[in-house]
Formats: C-alpha cells, sequence, structure tokens
C-alpha cells in the first residue's frame, strides 16, 4: 500500500475518482482507502469543489413529476416511527440507511485524537425516528488483550434521566437474545472496555442496541427498559 | 430569468437542509424543487437512461433526506455536496454488472464538447460559479478538455473515452490526467494562492 502514500498519486486519484475515471473495484478500493484517511477526504473534497460547480452550471433538465411522488412517498413513511423492539421492517429499512450513512460517517471515524488501529466494524445506531444518534466501532479483535469499542456520539449528547443509565447490548444474530456490552457514560467520545470473553463475538456482531435501565445496569441481565437507539452492524475491513 | 444570485442560493439552500434534518418536509419539497432540475441533469448525463436517473435520483433524495443533518459537519458549499452524492450513486449505479446501453441514451453528440464548440462552453462562462473554471477550461488543449468534459458529464470511462475519441488508451489516460493537473495550476494561479 505503499504507492498509496505518494502525495502526487493520491492527487492524480482523487482528480480522477471525481472527474469519474476511476473506475470498477479502483474506485471501490479508493473509497474504502478515503475512509480511513481524512488527508485524502481533504483532497477529494477540494477536487470537488473545483470540478464540481461545472456540474451544477450544466443545462438542467427538469424531472417527471413521478419522481418527486415517490421521494415523498418514501420520506413520509420514513418520518413514522418504528414499532416495538425487534421490529423486522424496521431492521430491514436500517440496513441500506446505515450502510450508505456508515460511508458519510467515515470521516468521523477517521478522525481520531491519537494513532488506532483501523476499526473492522461499526454500527450507526438511530433514534426511534431514524436520526443517528451513535457511532459505534471497533478494531479487529483478534490477538487483542484489552478489546474495546469506540462510541461516538454524533449529534448533541442524549439527556440520561437522573437515576438510569443506558446500556449498550451487542444482538449476535436478527433474532439471538441480546448480549451485555456495558453502560455507557455521557462523554461524547468514549472508549468502552469489553469483557475479554465477548472479543470474539464481535467480530460476527449482527445488531447493537440501546436500553434505559436503572442505575448500574439491568438487574436481569437481558434489557428491561426502552430501547432508545438500534443499529445494524456492517463490517468495513 | 429570475434567479438567485448563487451565493444566495447557497445560504438558502443550506437553511433547507437545516430544516430537512428535522424533518421538516415543507422544506425538503422546496430544496427538491430548487435542485433537482440540476441534479436530474447530472444523473441523466451519466448514466444516459431517464429510468435509470430516475431510481438513482430517487435513492440519493432519500439518503440526503435521511442525512440532511450531517451537511453541517461537511464543509463543501450545498449544491457541491448534493452534487457529489448524485455524482458517486451514478458512477457506483455504472459499476453493476450488465448495464448495457438499450438505444434510449440521452444523445452524447448533442452536448458534445469538441474543440471549437461554443455552445456548452458560453453557457459556463456566463455562469459566476463556474466562470474560472470555464476560462481555465478554455486554456486547455482540445482533446484534453474534451476527455475532460465527456468523462465528468457523461460519465465515459477511459476505455469508453478511447473508444468515443478514436484514440488508444493510452493517449486517453494521457489526455485527462495532463489535463487535471494543468486544471489544477491554472484554478490555483486564478485563485491568487
Amino acid at each position: 500500500m505503499a504507492t498509496y502514500r505518494d502525495p502526487q498519486l493520491r492527487d492524480r486519484l482523487a482528480a480522477e475518482y471525481v472527474v469519474g475515471t476511476l473506475r470498477g473495484r479502483a474506485r471501490a478500493r479508493f473509497d474504502a482507502l478515503q475512509r480511513y484517511d481524512p488527508e485524502l477526504r481533504r483532497i477529494v473534497a477540494e477536487w470537488e469543489a473545483r470540478l464540481t460547480p461545472l456540474a451544477a452550471a450544466a443545462g438542467e433538465i427538469a424531472p417527471p413529476a413521478r419522481l418527486w411522488h415517490a421521494v415523498a412517498k418514501r420520506i413520509t413513511g420514513a418520518a413514522r416511527g418504528p414499532g416495538a423492539w425487534g421490529g423486522l421492517a424496521f431492521w430491514r429499512g436500517l440496513a441500506v440507511t446505515s450502510t450508505a450513512f456508515v460511508l458519510i460517517l467515515a470521516a468521523f471515524i477517521g478522525v481520531a485524537p491519537r494513532p488506532e488501529p483501523p476499526m473492522a466494524m461499526v454500527a450507526v445506531m438511530n433514534d426511534d425516528r431514524g436520526q443517528p444518534a451513535l457511532v459505534v466501532s471497533w478494531p479487529p479483535m483478534k490477538a487483542m488483550r484489552d478489546p474495546y469499542v469506540r462510541v461516538k456520539v454524533v449529534q448533541e449528547h442524549p439527556v440520561m434521566a437522573p437515576g438510569t443509565t443506558w446500556e449498550m447490548w451487542m444482538l449476535p444474530g436478527a433474532k439471538d437474545a441480546p448480549v451485555s456490552l456495558g453502560l455507557i457514560s455521557t462523554d461524547s467520545d468514549q472508549t468502552m472496555r469489553l469483557r475479554p470473553a465477548l472479543a470474539s463475538r464481535m467480530e460476527g456482531a449482527w445488531g447493537l442496541a440501546m436500553s434505559v435501565e436503572p442505575k448500574g445496569g439491568s438487574p436481569t441481565g437481558a434489557p428491561t427498559g426502552p430501547v432508545i437507539f438500534r443499529g445494524q452492524c456492517v463490517k468495513i475491513l | 430569468m429570475n434567479r438567485p444570485a448563487p451565493d444566495a442560493l447557497a445560504a438558502r439552500l443550506a437553511e433547507l437542509l437545516a430544516q430537512a434534518a428535522l424533518k421538516n418536509q415543507r422544506a425538503f419539497a422546496d430544496l427538491y424543487r430548487l435542485t433537482s432540475p440540476k441534479l436530474y441533469g447530472v444523473a441523466l448525463r451519466i448514466l444516459r437512461r431517464q429510468d435509470w436517473a430516475e431510481e438513482v435520483l430517487q435513492e440519493c433524495y432519500v439518503s440526503i433526506w435521511n442525512h440532511a443533518g450531517n451537511y453541517a459537519v461537511q464543509k463543501s458549499a450545498p449544491l457541491t455536496w448534493m452534487t457529489s452524492i448524485v455524482r458517486n450513486r451514478s458512477l457506483d449505479w455504472l459499476r453493476r454488472p450488465r448495464q448495457e446501453a438499450t438505444g434510449e441514451e440521452y444523445d452524447i453528440a448533442a452536448e458534445a464538447w469538441q474543440d471549437d464548440s461554443p455552445g456548452p462552453m458560453e453557457h459556463l462562462l456566463a455562469s459566476s460559479e463556474a466562470a474560472a473554471l470555464a476560462r481555465c477550461l478554455q486554456q486547455l488543449e482540445g482533446k484534453q478538455r474534451q476527455s475532460i468534459m465527456l468523462a465528468f458529464f457523461h460519465g465515459l470511462s477511459h476505455s469508453e473515452l478511447a473508444g468515443h475519441m478514436q484514440q488508444p488508451l493510452g493517449t486517453v489516460k494521457t489526455w485527462v490526467r495532463r489535463g487535471l493537473e494543468r486544471l489544477k495550476g491554472c484554478l490555483g494561479a486564478a485563485a491568487g494562492t
């Protein structure tokens, strides 16, 4: 991968990415690189700023009216709240939006205050209106003595009611019972240590969920309070 | 033509995106009304098929609706942000297997960026947002400009460019690469850096 460090090559690839001649697998590889390379993202953004006004300045073509109807139908559907815990229709929609969102959020994860191994998986946890609330990511867990997940708050930090805590759960599969990962703090960017026994299970994690629990966490080992955020896990490495 | 000035439009679009992030559907409808003819044009030129352009644009607007709140953390102009979403989705669409042209293509020839075709270049020069870029494009060699324009506007790959311009692949690649380098230099000089 040494070649990707050559500044001239990076600039050329970014230019060709934006102009569109970078195609197929090369484009997919470049997309992946950008996720962990904020500097590369910046070079791409510069090329977008250079070239994109051109696209907007070219002739306009009015789309057929049915396009707006199709969009409007989907956004009014999306604005409605999901059903109860584990509603399958909700998860299905989430898979699509989360994957797209992960790409956009990659910049967030990339900007780490200290050097960090590349993240292997990420989950965007949305609230019940489908708005992203937290991004949880973790590095490859193999051979990791001190496993952890990174938790970043996307928008304003949610408020915990007095006397409650928030517990994060990992869902090994769509219908499996949730496994507790631990309690999160109110920090907007935190590292949550995991029990070493969980490390191997994180690689196959299917989804994450956050529930409101009494102080100290769920007394039963399963979520007892309302589930406020959930998100599906996406492998990115 | 009663069009808002570019800066006023950018400010308006940023405001509408902020409203859309709060799930204001009326603001989103305004955003759609102001941007869809531009973005549909972008998608249609790349995809060259109405049904594909509609499908991609539908996905893009739903994505913009879902992620409008994310715009605030982007540092680009609203239209640049939205256009990049549409361009990237359109180019990803072309990556799918078996996306063969069927004859309903948008006619490339109608808007070919020939060496001395005055129409599109004049249009660009008249747009203040793209004027500096258009001037720099004019300074490129004709073949460099044409290959960049065909790739950018119509989503032509290197090999499609080679076929369209009836030139060897390596030659076309060099035109694109040198053209982009010169463009960057020219725009840097124009910005006084």
